[in-house]
């Protein structure tokens, strides 16, 4: 037989796998899988793609605030029961146009199986709870964040997951129009408006003035920039919690929309 | 029920909307517009860089088979989802409070898994609206029960497909957890964990309808505006 | 990839006695070349590579190693109800596993037609005598079962692995419920580990099978 010498190289090639295999026992053909026990001839399976790590534990739980939104107009119950009180009734937008976002506390099953959920409600007097029935609030949000506005010591400070992240002092209400004390929520972020009275961006909150209560849209206490940078710190406002312009972007880069609001 | 369907309505759905489909087609649309271009780029970097990084394997995989990955990565957000929410909404006790802990960190090693490999390539986790589905023991039961053995028909369906045995390596030996975790959840919802002999594969149209029935993908919710403030200043 | 040397290059017949000593110098010089070489030895792997690859010979012989398996989970199985005094939710577990086992045996055994291995001997020891010791060798072989099929399955052509995969996720769920009843959490790990061939022999050796 005549052979080049690149075939004859791989025929030999294939004598010598034969004569390494052959020690394990296993006899070697060219043409046929390996015969007698034969499973050594099986390859072992390649190393998989996926690098699937060690499985962890939910962790730094305490710190997790969940929200969510208004789905459809719905009413706040007093007590998990359609028939208990209306506090306050829900539609799905914020005055500010985007949609109606609520802190979940926690949940209930009433009565017949249906499912309720106590929400802050963005409403007077400030830190009102209520039930929702669960079928008109959207999807479970979860924020790490919380912001801590300090009146005392006018100063702002961002925790994430418990450490502090972001401190900025900031200007606060008078004494004839103040900053209401209690837990709230940001609830949204606006930008790109012009008016250099609120500074590059605004937040949302459902805190509301428990004095100003005949202003447009609600009253409700927003946190934003400034054109009067000197006033802050300051008791200043008529309710709003003012940061310098650029302390105001860099919290914005930190809090996400959602995130829980202490004002102390 | 709040709504929700029963598990046997769950294997019988309808098509109502195409919320995993359109996902899986706005995925599909990722890869081709990035797709290729991404795995072109992958592999010159690794050649230029000798870089041998999972990221840079993954960069010179066939393009169907990423496809398949980011199919499976939608599945393993649905359940890492699901599981995370149930074991964070406290309305769990006793031996399924226990199994959530595990079974939901496993799912959540999964996605971070496919996440790394993908890269840039994997899209991205939707938002998800379970309907308080998390929040009462036996409908969250009932419904993981339905989810694991989806999951499992999912890959089974999608083996033979694959073309990189890298792949299929890393599919069969995920197949084969979800279906630990199809008998777990099935115990603890008090059937048997393994009904027939032989387990079913599901093409990814059925995945996808049955998925969409559940309504539990919704779309994101817009909290920013450009609306001028009218706050109390 | 050539070959370096001076027998090498010219193409030329060899009668038998000079092609076999040729081989046996050839062979040496080659070893050498292995041991010194490390991609000449992936050259020479590829071959290993094309001889492992699917086809229906090798998927038969897969079905002949996964037939063992089944073989030793049916007799375990039989063995442990008659002797081992399960009751409960473990006997409940021995019952339906055992009727799964038997089908995924006749499944096998008709794809092989007669290539079918016969049914080895068992000997499981104590494993039968007493539910503890069953229920931790279920566990094991169950587990066995999964690293097998899991191992062989980039071995296998599409149709075969199609159908294994139908049989490996049932061997998972038997693992994980037979886990539960036993107290232990049923799915501990994020990703099952293959096993080889030879490592599933042994495994199948160690449990109580006996070959032929």
């Amino acid at each position: 037989m005549r052979h080049g010498t690149r075939l004859a190289a791989a025929i030999t090639a294939a004598t010598f796998v034969g004569l390494l295999l052959a020690g394990l026992g296993v006899s070697h053909r060219e043409k046929s899988i390996a015969t007698a026990t034969g499973f050594a001839a099986l390859p072992p399976a390649p190393a998989p793609v996926l690098k699937v790590g060690r499985p962890k534990m939910l962790s730094g739980e305490r710190y997790v605030s969940r929200w969510t939104v208004v789905r459809r107009p719905t009413a706040a119950h007093a007590a998990p029961s359609a028939s208990s009180v209306v506090v306050a009734r829900l539609g799905v937008s914020a005055p500010e146009g985007t949609p109606n976002l609520l802190a979940v506390l926690r949940a209930r099953t009433g009565a017949g199986g249906a499912l309720w959920v106590l929400v802050r409600l963005p409403v007077l007097p400030n830190g009102t709870v209520g039930w929702v029935s669960r079928r008109s609030l959207g999807s479970y949000q979860v924020v790490k964040t919380h912001l801590v506005v300090d009146r005392r010591r006018l100063q702002a400070t961002l925790y994430q997951n418990g450490k502090s992240v972001f401190t900025a002092p900031v200007g606060v209400g008078t004494a004839v129009a103040p900053t209401p004390a209690g837990d709230f929520t940001i609830r949204s972020k606006l930008t790109r408006y012009a008016s250099p009275f609120y500074g590059p961006v605004a937040f949302g909150t459902t805190a509301r003035s428990a004095v100003l209560t005949d202003w447009p849209d609600g009253g409700f206490i927003g946190l934003h920039g400034t054109n009067q940078p000197g006033l802050i710190p300051g008791r200043i406002s008529h309710g709003c919690i003012r940061m310098r312009n650029e302390d105001i972007v860099r919290l914005s880069r930190l809090m996400p929309v959602g995130t829980p609001l202490a004002i102390r | 029920m709040n709504g929700f369907p029963h598990f046997d309505q769950f294997l019988t759905a309808v098509d109502r909307d195409a919320a995993l489909a359109e996902t899986s087609s706005r995925a599909e649309a990722a890869l081709s517009r990035r797709g290729l271009l991404g795995i072109t780029l992958g592999a010159v970097g690794a050649i230029v860089f000798g870089k041998t990084s999972v990221a840079e394997a993954g960069a010179g995989l066939p393009a169907s088979d990423v496809d398949i990955l980011n199919y499976a990565l939608v599945l393993e957000y649905l359940q890492a989802s699901f599981y995370t929410e149930a074991e964070r909404s406290g309305a769990l006790s006793g031996a399924t409070a226990q199994a959530v802990k595990v079974v939901g960190a496993t799912e959540r090693a999964h996605v971070k898994a496919f996440r790394e490999l993908l890269g840039s390539r994997a899209v991205a986790r939707p938002t998800f609206d379970f309907q308080g589905v998390t929040e009462q023991q036996r409908p969250f039961l009932r419904t993981a029960v339905a989810f694991e053995d989806l999951a499992v028909e999912a890959y089974k369906g999608q083996a033979p497909k694959v073309r990189s045995n890298a792949v299929l390596a890393a599919a069969v030996g995920i197949h084969s957890v979800e279906a630990r975790h199809a008998a777990w959840m099935r115990e603890l919802f008090g059937i048997t964990p393994a009904v027939n002999a032989f387990d079913r594969p599901a093409s990814r149209a059925k995945i996808n309808r049955i998925v969409a029935s559940t309504h539990f993908i919704v779309s994101r919710p817009r909290m920013k505006a450009r609306n001028k403030p009218h706050f109390t200043g | 990839m050539r070959l370096r040397g001076p027998e090498v290059g010219r193409g030329e017949h060899d009668s038998p006695g000079e092609a076999s000593s040729r081989r046996a110098v050839l062979g040496t010089a080659a070893l050498a070349g292995l041991v010194a070489g490390l991609p000449f030895f992936r050259e020479l792997f590829r071959l290993g590579d094309a001889l492992g690859s699917p086809s229906k010979a090798q998927d038969a012989k897969i079905l002949q190693l996964v037939l063992q398996l089944e073989y030793t989970q049916v007799a375990l199985y039989e063995q442990a109800l008659d002797q081992a005094g399960l009751d409960g939710e473990l006997r409940a577990f021995a019952v339906a596993a055992l009727a799964h086992e038997r089908e995924h045996v006749a499944a096998i055994r008709k794809a092989l037609g007669a290539n079918a291995g016969s049914k080895p001997t068992f000997d499981f020891g104590s494993r039968i005598k007493s539910a503890e010791a069953y229920r931790q060798a279920a566990i094991d072989l169950e587990d066995t079962a999964v690293a097998g099929y899991n191992g062989q399955a980039t071995n296998l052509t599409k149709a075969t692995l199609g159908a294994a995969a139908t049989i490996v996720s049932v061997e998972a769920r038997h693992a994980a419920w037979v886990r539960a009843i036993a107290g232990e959490v049923a799915a501990p790990d994020a990703v099952d580990t293959p096993m080889t061939a030879e490592q599933v022999a042994r495994s199948l050796r160690e449990l109580g099978m006996r070959t032929q």
